[in-house]
């Protein structure tokens, strides 16, 4: 006997598998650095610089990247727990037609927010610190239908009852407090309270980054299961390849900010266009390698996101770096950065232009020798191939670079892109 | 789709649990793991003997007409040692007895630690997540004020506030209530501040739950620890504090308050007669003693370091 309308058949009509349900458009997010006693604002952290890409109805999208690339920050920005310093996130509501200014999050009125909300929850990477430690299970996992006004009472129970089972737990469990469970079964009642609105989208924050291996798979399976039962859109942020290749339908790849590639996962996994894709890719250790060949890594650390390299902003860790990826006076602060010894005797830098500048040491010897290593193969080869100007003045040292274009992404042909000089040149 | 129209199922045979059962559980543990401690049990029941002590003193020394909280006067019967029939433990000076003030008194400490704890608790628990919640300016202009309360003693300034309102138990209370906020107002502005980072804060607000809903059902239960031991520590330490601004005169003479029993019965000292203020003065370092064990236990059982690995 059936009391109640099934909601999938009147929403299925509206919603068609394909549709983008989710676009960013040019989002920024830029954390003020304050300093001093006034607590002015010195300088910003580009979390996430210029990024956009599309959701589609039902498909799965993978976020990599290496810790502070940005990646949490755009996924807290798209399950709206952040406000973008600029650009915008669109998500379509069943409104009906393509998305426009009137589907910004930011902008939605107060029916549209609210469908906003239902259809877009999250599941965190934290399994013990996402749920509340002093509330129940049938309260942590009731609690959306609660606010959402769906049920109360014996029905909502019932509701949760019906929710544990589909994430593989059940009626047993929904008076236990959360530290009786294990890591897993945390993450099942995550998922369960993120399922408990029927949404169209997960934001999945490296939902599995904290679980043993064996654990991990029965969470991705189960993900996958749902994902089918319930045509269900997934942004998976992670840093493991191994689960995104599982998992993704499509594959962005981010680094300091920006997105540097993206395209069909397949594709990605098969023919990798981006320098900082190929390393990650390079980095996983996988059952095939020869378990006695050194894993490839990448050289030197992630500059800082206050002030991130020109150009391509992965040129100071390329391999494959040429004159035109964007060598700048900043390379050269980085370099003395560390280099105690130059870094000490330095006193100051009086730029013309990013391009340009006068760097002044307490000696003559100092701004010599700074002159030898910018000549030696300390530096990369592109990087003195982009010097038009080095020559030493006194305790003065003078250096130009070549200037070179931004670099953004380009098509490779079915909705593959790469953000790199080399793309679709490069084997 | 389940039918939802059918009485739902039996609840599984072996375990009837529901959320009371199982919230009455939880308590138990807790309260278990409180109990345990040795101390705080010896806390725990000094306690109560002091509150029953409050509670039933109309029967256990008959009350003063008009006043109960006055020391009654027998002029016959002044500086007696104790032991005098109908006097156990002495009268004082001016005749009042020592029994009478030690029993009377105990209603006299709870009154004064009940309405200062819950009154600054409230205050302090207000402005502190008022500065935790909204940051900025206020956060800033209310950290400094709770700074230069820090810096001053609580005893000095308690005093000076309590010598500018003038001489009163009243005025007691007042100034204890305008010097002890402040330490809940810290306690609760660093839990809010790390608990609103906390991924079910985050959690509630994916699922669109109210700024309200949020502070009430996942910010106060997880902040209110440590407030609920400062307060334990600071029902000993009030009366502490309190007798102490009694001991020294801001209190009116006259009335069964442990402080100004121990006060009156100083300058007997010296001529042997030792009951007057050795007696108020033990109640009042039972009561601190007490409430700070048990505050102590609280804290360790507490922890929720410990706490959530049971």
């Amino acid at each position: 006997m059936m009391t109640m309308q099934n909601p999938m058949t009147e929403i299925a009509t509206s919603k068609k598998a394909g549709d983008t349900l989710l676009s960013v458009r040019n989002l920024k997010k830029h954390f003020p650095i304050k300093d001093g006693v006034l607590q002015s604002t010195v300088g910003h952290v580009k979390a996430v610089d210029d990024v956009s890409f599309d959701i589609r109805r039902g498909e799965t999208v993978g976020l990599v990247g290496e810790s502070g690339c940005g990646k949490t920050t755009l996924s807290q920005c798209v399950a709206g727990l952040m406000e973008p310093t600029s650009g915008e996130v669109l998500f379509d509501t069943g409104r009906g037609g393509t998305l426009g200014p009137e589907d910004r999050i930011d902008r939605m009125s107060g029916k549209q927010k609210a469908k906003y909300r239902r259809n877009v929850q999250m599941v965190f990477q934290d399994n013990f610190a996402s749920l509340n430690p002093r509330n129940l299970v049938v309260d942590i996992v009731g609690r959306p239908l609660r606010v959402h006004g769906e049920a109360s009472g014996g029905l909502l129970t019932e509701r949760v009852v019906e929710l544990l089972e589909q994430v593989g737990l059940g009626r047993q469990h929904l008076y236990r407090y959360p530290h009786q469970f294990s890591g897993g079964q945390r993450q099942r009642i995550s998922i369960a309270r993120a399922l408990a609105l029927d949404p169209d989208l997960i934001v999945l924050d490296e939902p599995t980054s904290a679980l043993d291996v064996s654990v991990q798979a029965q969470i991705l399976n189960l993900l996958g299961d749902l994902q089918q039962q319930r045509h269900l859109a997934y942004l998976f942020v992670t840093h493991d390849l191994s689960v995104v290749r599982h998992m993704a339908d499509r594959t962005v790849t981010m680094y300091l900010g920006r997105v540097v590639e993206h395209g069909p996962t397949e594709t990605i996994f098969r023919d990798a266009q981006h320098p900082y894709t190929k390393a990650l890719l390079a980095a996983k250790p996988d059952l095939d390698d020869d378990p006695d060949a050194p894993i490839a890594t990448l050289e030197g650390t992630i500059p800082d996101p206050a002030r991130p390299p020109k150009a391509c902003r992965f040129h100071t860790r390329c391999p494959v770096a040429t004159p035109d990826c964007g060598w700048e006076v900043d390379d050269i602060v980085r370099l003395l950065e560390s280099d105690d010894t130059l870094f000490e005797r330095l006193s100051g830098v009086s730029r013309k232009s990013e391009l340009e500048a006068e760097l002044a040491f307490e000696t003559e010897e100092a701004a010599c020798k700074l002159w030898e290593v910018l000549r030696s193969d300390r530096v990369p080869e592109a990087m003195r191939e982009a010097t038009e100007i080095l020559d030493v003045k006194g305790s003065k040292l003078n250096v130009r670079f070549r200037d070179s274009d931004e670099i953004g992404l380009r098509a490779l042909g079915s909705g593959h892109e790469a953000a790199c000089v080399h793309a679709g040149r490069l084997s | 789709m389940t039918q939802i129209d059918t009485p739902a199922k039996p609840l599984d045979p072996l375990r009837h649990d529901t959320a009371f059962t199982v919230r009455l559980r939880r308590y138990r543990e807790i309260s278990g793991t409180i109990l345990s401690n040795p101390t705080t049990v010896i806390g725990l029941f000094f306690i109560i003997a002091l509150l029953c002590m409050a509670i039933f003193a109309p029967l256990l020394a008959p009350p003063n007409v008009p006043d109960p909280y006055q020391m009654p006067r027998d002029w016959g019967a002044v500086r007696s040692p104790p032991g005098t029939p109908g006097h156990p433990l002495g009268t004082t000076n001016q005749g009042g007895d020592v029994l009478y003030g030690v029993i009377w008194g105990s209603r006299t400490s709870l009154q004064l630690s009940l309405i200062v704890v819950s009154v600054t608790v409230v205050i302090g628990v207000c402005i502190g997540s008022l500065a935790g919640l909204v940051g900025g300016w206020l956060d800033e202009a209310l950290m400094r004020v709770v700074d230069i309360f820090l810096s001053i003693p609580e005893l000095i300034f308690a005093l000076a506030v309590a010598a500018i309102l003038g001489p009163s138990f009243t005025n007691i209370i007042l100034s204890l209530c305008i010097v002890f906020w402040v330490k809940y107002a810290r306690i609760m502005r660093a839990q809010i501040i790390l608990i609103r980072q906390a991924d079910y804060v985050q959690a509630a607000r994916v699922i669109g739950d109210t700024r309200f809903n949020i502070f009430r059902r996942d910010i106060l239960p997880n902040a209110i620890t440590p407030i609920a031991v400062q307060a334990t520590l600071d029902m000993g330490n009030i009366v502490l504090v309190g007798a102490t601004l009694s001991f020294i005169g801001l209190s009116e003479s006259g009335i069964a308050e442990w402080g100004v029993l121990v006060s009156e019965g100083q300058a007997g000292i010296a001529s042997g007669r030792w009951w007057a203020s050795t007696f108020p003065g033990l109640m009042i370092f039972i009561w601190a003693l007490a409430f700070n064990l048990v505050g102590d236990g609280l804290r360790d059982a507490l922890d929720p370091k410990t706490e959530d690995k049971r």
